[in-house]
């Protein structure tokens, strides 16, 4: 929907943002190294536009910003986002259409660079 | 059935911080059963055990008239019927929606998290079942 904006409910982004800082927080310190691997790049080889997300999450969480950011630098975008949310509990939430597209187009085209696809 | 229908678009939604609440106590309460099977029958039938167990609990609870499983009694919320009637969607459809609980989880758990940008606040799981989830405040059992 070019043009349109996506229409997010910070309610249910409030817990979803504290979740994400809460499991980013702990992981580390969980027993056998529990990661997502990504089913796309397990399969095929190919990353996805949010491969390197945990990683970068959980560095971020930890100030490990180098580390964030060449995982994928949405990952430093999304924690600041939870904080904004959770801080300055904004009343209602509108992404543009075009804005949303262009941050996965621009996540994949690193992921892919990051991964030698491309 | 179509004044049904249209109250029930549109209408109240469970939030996701409660759906995430009933989806944990329900994976605790199954993860239990599994581990404690584990113990008993060994990682190859615990595996088989678990994968049976998780669609027979969510098919059982959602597809029963309350649509709720002991997570969803626990938040008040429950699954609904999104054609409207009297809500619940019979255990065909329950089976269908704990099927495509693991597709939703495949890719980062998208599948779970569309309900964030979605209109209507469904899931993948939501979308193929024909399901909304709905606080019980609005639509009581």
């Amino acid at each position: 929907m070019p043009g349109g904006a996506i229409v997010l409910d910070p309610k249910d982004l409030r817990p979803a943002g504290a979740a994400m800082l809460a499991v980013a927080a702990v992981l580390p310190v969980l027993p056998g190294d529990p990661g997502v691997p990504c089913p796309l790049r397990t399969l095929t080889g190919v990353p996805c536009p949010l491969c390197g997300m945990t990683t970068s999450v959980v560095a971020t969480v930890h100030l490990h910003l180098g580390e964030a950011l060449a995982a994928n630098p949405m990952g430093v975008v999304a924690v600041l986002a939870a904080l904004v949310l959770l801080v300055a509990r904004p009343r209602s939430l509108r992404l543009p259409s075009l804005v949303a597209s262009a941050a996965l187009a621009g996540m994949w085209a690193f992921e892919l660079h990051r991964f030698a696809v491309i | 059935m179509s004044e049904m229908a249209g109250s029930v678009q549109a209408g109240a939604r469970a939030s996701f911080g409660r759906r995430l609440g009933a989806w944990l106590i329900d994976v605790i309460l199954i993860d239990i059963v599994s581990a404690i099977i584990l113990l008993a029958g060994g990682r190859g039938v615990a595996y088989v055990v678990g994968i049976v167990l998780w669609l027979a609990y969510f098919t059982y609870f959602e597809g029963s008239d309350t649509g709720q499983t002991l997570g969803k009694r626990a938040l008040g919320i429950r699954v609904y019927d999104f054609a409207g009637g009297a809500g619940a969607i019979g255990y065909g459809r329950g089976f269908v929606r704990a099927i495509m609980k693991y597709i939703s989880g495949i890719p980062c758990a998208l599948g779970y998290l569309w309900m964030l940008w979605d209109k209507e606040k469904q899931t993948w799981h939501d979308k193929v079942a024909t399901t909304v989830v709905v606080p019980v405040s609005d639509y009581p059992v």
